[in-house]
């Protein structure tokens, strides 16, 4: 019997902050440590193995440290792009791996006559066929399937697995409506194993003509909704595909490098100075020690501002009673003094991305690619480019070079920038 | 002033709905055939509803020299001056008094013995391409197609529902294919199509799939998708009771359970009367009835204790975002086909309940918040409709969501566009809620007595019209038109081949692994 390691969404370097960087890092060795374990044949990881294409070089180090070992144990890593990986301007840290041999791409193909022909890669070891397409910037590996050519790798025989980076819509979560997926028809049938990535969501599936789909989630927290979800009992880890000719068993493995706590407030009918004592009265109960602690805070306030409730000290409480970390929601909180826009949203990724699309159409334009939802991705997308700091060591000059050359990929405006 | 070789006759006399006109010989005025008199710097125009012959020779000598030719005793025998004599007698009624710019309902006759010609391009000028313009085909005049483009605005057409009717093989759906082609590059207006014959989509042969934006303007959903194409899997959670309504029947008593079902368990409550589980209050005759209606109408079995579904089109694991992609493609203006070839009737149009239940709900909501504005028109189209808007059936069942949207979604810019053999199972007061009626031909006299008595213009002496209309062409009766407009509606190949236009805006693809 065989066995490999299927992981995606690892989204190293996500974290600003010191303690979650550790905590990303245990995560990712904790997986290492369980497939050397485990003697997994290879391991295979569905995109977003970094959070940005070029990481700080300190999370490489590290993350490069732990997968030499594993190597050294004789397991393989292979992997594909997600979505995270992609950098307007090329070359990425998964490009560099794999030249260096810490890592190996799998998504190897052309385009003849208008159709994708992938190629298979066999793991020496196993014998199992794997191929896959890779993300690419915001849906644009959809273009990929819609010509892909899926005869020739149906009529493959052997033990097969189908590696991609995008959500499915049949199996799509309803709460993820919002985001871009493909329908599985676009994926060639009869495969063995279809390893997903991108849906930050854990989930088993089948459909007919398809054998088992399967998305791990995060391995850790790459969004502020994944600590939420984590700290609400969400399970994160990986799965460890059991295989001969055929999947014999497919085990779900936790990873747990923190322990937390979840609490939700709703300040509905109380002034900004009640919702504050209540608040902290209600804290002030809660075993917090050595844990990552997520407050959600959400309704509208009957007086006072929502800047009048001191999440700081709330926050710096919290830690000076021992907590690891203090992730705070009040995205839901609003005032009824203060009316602002409102658009809801999980997180500040999806209030921008749907603030974009409600007002793309407000705008007078007369560039395709600027109106309607392409409007609205683009801008998207400027904004996360535009939100880059400088790295370590990164001259002010050449910062100010990569943002504009990144700019005008985002922009599509390579042509007239020539 | 126009040349004498398009004259077609000389009105001779008759009343406002019934004017009589004289064929000028060697003419041939047909049913259905628009005609112009020009007067006092505008024209009328009339349209034919009848035909017959005109003599100046009594009936007794018409006989007699009949039968001197069929006998053999006069073969050189004819009439002195035949054209003068014998002509044929057209039965004319106004239909529009144009006036620069300006289109009246006639109030007057045409001049006394006022010639009248054929209708040209020109005149029919007054058709402009209105905004949000949908596209149904060309004025024709009886079988003469002219070149001018019948257009009508798609937010007053779709909000106001539509309502397709002939008999089998006139045109119904090739209709449908044009007018969607034509909105699906626009990105207008939402539109639904519940497609029981998967016929639009055009899985084999031409359809909507050729649309050069189809790409991003269509989305297909089918139990057997084609690459590119959405699985039909609707997850069990997404049904609620309400979806049920006037789909199926269901006894008080299994009304009440149900609703203590959905109360209890919410999206698990289909699940849980499968695997029978009992809640108090329930008598368990109750649960095992409505675990049989269950089973019959999404055709669902327990298996190893599991959920399985013989067509797959519900499951209690995927599908979780089916309803929610559906509605958000006809919010963002797309053409939403899904194909319901391999369901039962009443999971066809269970689908086709929560989807638009869901849709009038958030268009309800809209409205409630004054932003119905920012609300696309959504048209939902229903082959064979008094499957869910026949008198018998409403008032046997009950209200459906359809027979809710054609009464009240007007206000909410949700419309149906329903097809129909079947206009007189009808109630008459949904058909009067159909502001636009495109009629095709019929031969069945009950049913054109039904559309003729709903319709939005006078169409009492269009009996005889719409029994000869061939395939293809139709009349349309709307409130959004000044008369009732006969249409040539072109074949779904030919047009396509037309309008196609090469979209390219995607540029070389470069693969990067």
């Amino acid at each position: 019997m065989h066995k490999f390691a299927h992981m995606a969404d690892i989204h190293l370097g996500a974290h600003r902050e010191q303690v979650l960087q550790r905590l990303e890092m245990v995560a990712f060795s904790e997986a290492m440590d369980m497939c050397i374990e485990e003697k997994v044949d290879f391991i295979l990881i569905c995109g977003d193995l970094f959070h940005i294409g070029i990481p700080d070089l300190g999370v490489v180090k590290e993350a490069v440290r732990k997968m030499k070992e594993v190597q050294d144990s004789g397991i393989p890593i292979y992997a594909i792009y997600g979505s995270h990986d992609y950098t307007p301007t090329g070359t990425t840290v998964i490009d560099i791996l794999d030249t260096v041999g810490i890592i190996k791409k799998v998504v190897r193909g052309k385009i003849t006559e208008g159709k994708l022909r992938l190629d298979f890669f066999t793991d020496p070891k196993t014998g199992a066929k794997l191929v896959g397409i890779s993300a690419r910037k915001i849906g644009l590996e959809s273009r990929y399937y819609e010509i892909l050519d899926v005869e020739n790798l149906e009529k493959e025989g052997g033990f097969k697995v189908f590696a991609f980076h995008s959500g499915l819509t049949e199996f799509k979560p309803d709460y993820l409506s919002q985001m871009e997926t493909i329908p599985i028809s676009y994926l060639p049938k009869g495969f063995d194993y279809y390893a997903g990535g991108h849906v930050h969501n854990r989930s088993e599936n089948s459909l007919l003509g398809y054998g088992r789909v399967v998305f791990p989630g995060p391995l850790f927290t790459g969004y502020a909704r994944d600590i939420e979800q984590t700290a609400k009992g969400e399970k994160r880890g990986f799965y460890i595909v059991s295989f001969q000719d055929k999947v014999e068993k497919v085990d779900f493995i936790e990873i747990k490098p923190f322990d937390s706590v979840y609490f939700e407030y709703d300040a509905s009918l109380k002034n900004s100075l009640q919702a504050q004592k209540e608040l902290t009265e209600k804290l002030a109960g809660l075993e917090v020690k050595d844990k990552v602690f997520v407050l959600k805070v959400r309704g509208e306030l009957s007086g006072g501002k929502t800047s009048d409730i001191n999440f700081s000290q709330i926050k710096r409480t919290l830690i000076e009673r021992g907590a690891l970390y203090v992730h705070l929601n009040r995205f839901g909180l609003t005032s009824k003094e203060f009316a602002a826009v409102k658009v809801m949203g999980e997180d500040i990724g999806s209030i921008e991305s749907r603030l974009f699309k409600e007002n793309v159409g407000a705008v007078r334009l007369t560039h395709e690619a600027l109106k309607d939802e392409r409007g609205a991705i683009m801008a998207t997308e400027l904004l996360q480019n535009l939100r880059q700091e400088p790295k370590a060591n990164e001259s002010k000059k050449d910062y100010g070079e990569r943002m504009v050359k990144q700019t005008i990929e985002t922009l599509q405006l390579r042509e007239v920038f020539k | 002033m126009k040349g004498e070789i398009e004259i077609a006759g000389q009105v001779i006399g008759g009343r406002v709905a019934s004017i009589m006109i004289r064929e000028k010989s060697g003419r041939k005025i047909e049913l259905g055939d628009l005609l112009v008199v020009e007067e006092d710097g505008g024209y009328l125009i009339m349209q034919v509803y009848d035909l017959g012959y005109g003599s100046q020779i009594p009936q007794s000598i018409r006989e007699l020299a009949a039968g001197l030719k069929l006998e053999g005793y006069g073969n050189g025998l004819d009439f002195l001056d035949p054209q003068l004599r014998n002509y044929v007698m057209a039965q004319v009624k106004a239909v529009a008094r144009v006036t620069g710019e300006l289109v009246k309902i006639p109030k007057v006759l045409p001049s006394f013995f006022s010639s009248v010609r054929y209708v040209t391009r020109e005149d029919m000028k007054f058709l402009t391409k209105p905004a949000n313009p949908v596209y149904l085909g060309k004025v024709r005049s009886g079988s003469k197609v002219l070149d001018v483009d019948v257009y009508l605005n798609g937010d007053d057409l779709f909000a106001h529902h539509v309502i397709i009717s002939s008999t089998t093989g006139r045109g119904k759906s090739n209709l449908v294919k044009v007018m969607l082609w034509d909105i699906t590059g626009q990105s207008r207006f939402g539109a639904l199509v519940l497609d029981p014959h998967d016929e639009y989509f055009g899985r084999s042969g031409k359809g909507l799939k050729d649309h050069p934006e189809a790409k991003r303007n269509l989305s297909y959903f089918s139990t057997n998708p084609p690459v590119g194409g959405n699985t039909l899997v609707v997850n069990l959670g997404s049904i609620s009771p309400e979806h049920f309504e006037g789909i199926i029947e269901f006894s008080d008593a299994q009304q009440h359970a149900i609703r203590l079902y959905h109360r209890e368990f919410r999206d698990e409550w289909i699940e849980k009367i499968l695997r029978g589980t009992q809640i108090e209050g329930i008598a368990s005759t109750t649960l095992s009835v409505l675990q049989r209606i269950l089973r019959a109408t999404l055709s669902v079995y327990l298996e190893d204790d599991r959920i399985v579904c013989r067509n797959n089109v519900f499951s209690d694991s995927s599908g979780k975002a089916t309803i929610s992609e559906i509605i958000k493609a006809l919010e963002g203006g797309k053409l939403v086909v899904v194909d319901t070839s391999k369901l039962g009737d009443e999971a066809e149009l269970l689908i086709g309940s929560i989807i638009a239940t869901e849709i009038l709900t958030k268009h309800q909501e809209a409205k409630a918040e004054g932003k119905l504005d920012e609300k696309r028109t959504v048209s939902i189209v229903i082959e064979e409709a008094p499957r869910v808007l026949a008198c018998e059936r409403l008032a046997k069942i009950g209200e459906n969501i359809y027979s809710r949207i054609a009464r009240e979604g007007r206000k909410f810019k949700v419309g149906l566009l329903a097809i129909t053999q079947l206009v007189s199972i009808m109630p008459r007061d949904i058909l009067t809620n159909m502001n636009t009626k495109i009629v095709l031909g019929n031969e069945m006299a009950t049913e054109r007595h039904a559309i003729i008595e709903s319709a939005a213009q006078d169409l009492s002496t269009d009996d005889r019209n719409i029994a000869s209309l061939d395939k293809g062409e139709a009349i349309i009766t709307s409130i959004f038109t000044k008369f009732a407009v006969p249409i040539y509606t072109p074949l779904f190949e030919d047009f396509i081949k037309e309008r196609a236009e090469k979209f390219d805006t995607k540029g070389e693809l470069i693969f990067q692994g």
